[in-house]
């Protein structure tokens, strides 16, 4: 039998089961095809390292949506004869589960929780230097309603600007909500746009980092707003036992946000980036004792997650960080600092919230994959 | 309204559903395929953003090719990520300095990149870049995942060439991977 051409003993290194058994019998007992095919098969894998890539796992839901978007534009402008202009169905960006505004909602009032536990773990003050995830449903978020006595929408809804006693006079909002076992009144100030980094930092008192690169496809900052401090003040009432008479004001903000862009001209919102001073909590008298055992024995909080505030150990140092159901949490350090990582289960939104050492806490969320994201967050950190 | 007028919205509204299913296939068809494709481009562009470029810009054109039926698009659409992307690092040779120019605006490094591997991409690029355009393209087919079949459909050849192709352009890479190695 003739030698084996270069090409069969190529295919025999890929599809052997596609080259004739008596090429493989030539091979074996052949030793120049066999030297041959030993060189062809060190080429092969040679060729197949130097092709080789990372395991890229690219975002196909963003990539998807920005797809899409050109789809809906139009695009692309050349060569599209004869074809429909793309009437697909819109299907709404996936955030972990709630929105934006409702995630701040939500991490306000855990702020609020927490700081009113850690007030008294350290009876006048809560400082928190580091940041913790603590899962929170749908049901959880009821349960959090109801032991505090606020609806569902009001929870969802924000912060600071509405409530039965809401009131904006001037460019001061102030107002109060009965809770379950007392009452809640805030002061703050409008939100006040900056036209610059530096003058949000002159508003805010401490310095606004910005990133300098930013992911593809993320455009330029649509707004820079300046929110004011913000006090809030829990007053008892008779029905709380032992806390009846004893009050815990926390003292929040100020936070600067900066949104941004899609590149392409649409205002798609793509990426914020939001600094804030970490809340302090300072109580008139009530005990660490008093107030966990306090938060803990409410009727109707979900068992699971008073074994989280439990987990959390010294509330009095830390923050928690929501985490929507859907969503998964995983700690990351930025810039050196301790930090959560959240990820929607899709990769198609992620948010990283640290604190650093300055008493800053900062937070990164973005319609990016979590890689965009943490290295928005790295530039900051 | 008249007779014409219910017609003409009961025409309106099948157009609609049709159009809204045929954008519902090609949601899946995307879904389906995008990361092979942009798996595809990485090997021959280096670069994962560039990667998701290419592949963007590899569906759009098979909307437009393959109104409604996407049978025949899942092979289309490989091929054209190989050629797309080939297109795209033969452009940097002719662009040259530009290149360079450039390289100072492309957006963050993914963490997992190190500079070793984004040198080695860079030398296999520049190679792909001078190889003939069949043989770089049988490289980047067959390392990418592609069958004989797929490939010898893709470049119009026998699939007994396939092998013979391939062998060539093994051992063109690995001679000219040499002499980068030692320039």
């Amino acid at each position: 039998m003739r030698h084996i051409p270069d090409g069969v003993l190529r295919r025999l290194e890929d599809e052997p089961l596609a080259v004739p058994d008596r090429v493989s019998d030539h091979v074996a007992s052949c030793e120049r095809c066999s030297a041959r095919r030993a060189e062809i098969a060190e080429d092969s894998e040679r060729a197949g390292q130097l092709l080789s890539t990372p395991q890229l796992v690219p975002d196909t839901e963003i990539a998807w949506r920005r797809l899409r978007r050109e789809l809906e534009a139009g695009e692309p402008a050349r060569g599209n004869r004869g074809r429909p202009r793309w009437r697909g169905h819109s299907r709404a960006v996936r955030l972990p589960s709630v929105s934006l505004r409702a995630g701040l909602a939500i991490g306000a009032t855990a702020v609020v929780i927490a700081g009113t536990a850690a007030a008294a773990t350290l009876t006048t003050i809560f400082a928190p230097t580091h940041v913790a995830a603590v899962s929170l449903n749908q049901s959880d978020l009821r349960a959090i309603a109801a032991f505090a006595g606020l609806g569902d929408g009001q929870l969802a809804a924000g912060h600071g600007q509405g409530g039965p006693g809401s009131r904006q006079t001037g460019p001061t909002t102030n107002g109060f909500q009965t809770l379950r076992f007392g009452t809640v009144t805030w002061s703050s100030s409008a939100p006040r746009p900056a036209s610059s980094a530096a003058q949000a930092s002159a508003e805010a008192g401490f310095r606004v980092l910005l990133p300098a690169r930013r992911p593809r496809g993320v455009g330029g900052v649509q707004q820079l707003m300046v929110e004011p401090r913000l006090k809030a003040t829990v007053s008892f009432n008779s029905t709380a036992g032992s806390l009846a008479g004893k009050s815990v004001t926390i003292d929040a903000g100020p936070v600067v946000a900066a949104e941004y862009g899609a590149t392409g001209g649409t205002d798609l919102p793509t990426l914020a980036v939001a600094t804030m001073r970490r809340p302090i909590a300072h109580s008139t008298g009530a005990t660490a004792q008093q107030i966990e055992a306090f938060l803990l024995s409410r009727p109707g909080l979900p068992p699971q997650l008073a074994e989280q505030i439990r987990l959390l150990g010294d509330l009095s140092t830390t923050l928690p960080v929501p985490v929507p159901a859907g969503a998964r949490a995983s700690s990351v350090k930025v810039g050196g600092w301790p930090g959560v990582l959240l990820t929607d289960s899709s990769n198609a939104a992620a948010a990283v919230v640290w604190e650093d050492g300055g008493g800053l806490v900062h937070a990164v969320v973005g319609i990016l994959d979590s890689h965009d994201v943490l290295n928005v967050a790295q530039q900051l950190g | 309204m008249g007779v014409i007028g219910l017609q003409a919205r009961h025409d309106e509204r099948s157009e609609r559903r049709e159009e809204s299913s045929e954008a519902a296939a090609f949601e899946r068809f995307f879904r389906a395929h995008y990361r092979a494709v942009v798996r595809l481009a990485q090997s021959v562009v280096g670069d994962s953003q560039r990667a998701q470029d290419v592949a963007q810009e590899v569906f759009l054109a098979a909307y437009r090719r393959f109104p409604g039926d996407y049978q025949q698009a899942a092979g289309w659409v490989r091929v054209a990520a190989v050629h797309t992307a080939l297109n795209a690092v033969r452009g940097e040779r002719r662009r040259g300095k530009r290149e360079l120019a450039m390289q100072g605006a492309t957006p963050l490094p993914s963490p997992e990149e190190t500079v070793i591997d984004q040198e080695r991409r860079a030398d296999v690029r520049r190679i792909l870049g001078r190889l003939p355009r069949r043989s770089a393209a049988v490289l980047v087919m067959r390392h990418g995942g592609m069958s004989y079949l797929e490939i010898a459909d893709a470049l119009g050849v026998k699939v007994g060439n396939v092998g013979t192709l391939l062998r060539r352009a093994e051992s063109a890479l690995r001679k000219e991977m040499d002499r980068e190695t030692h320039s």
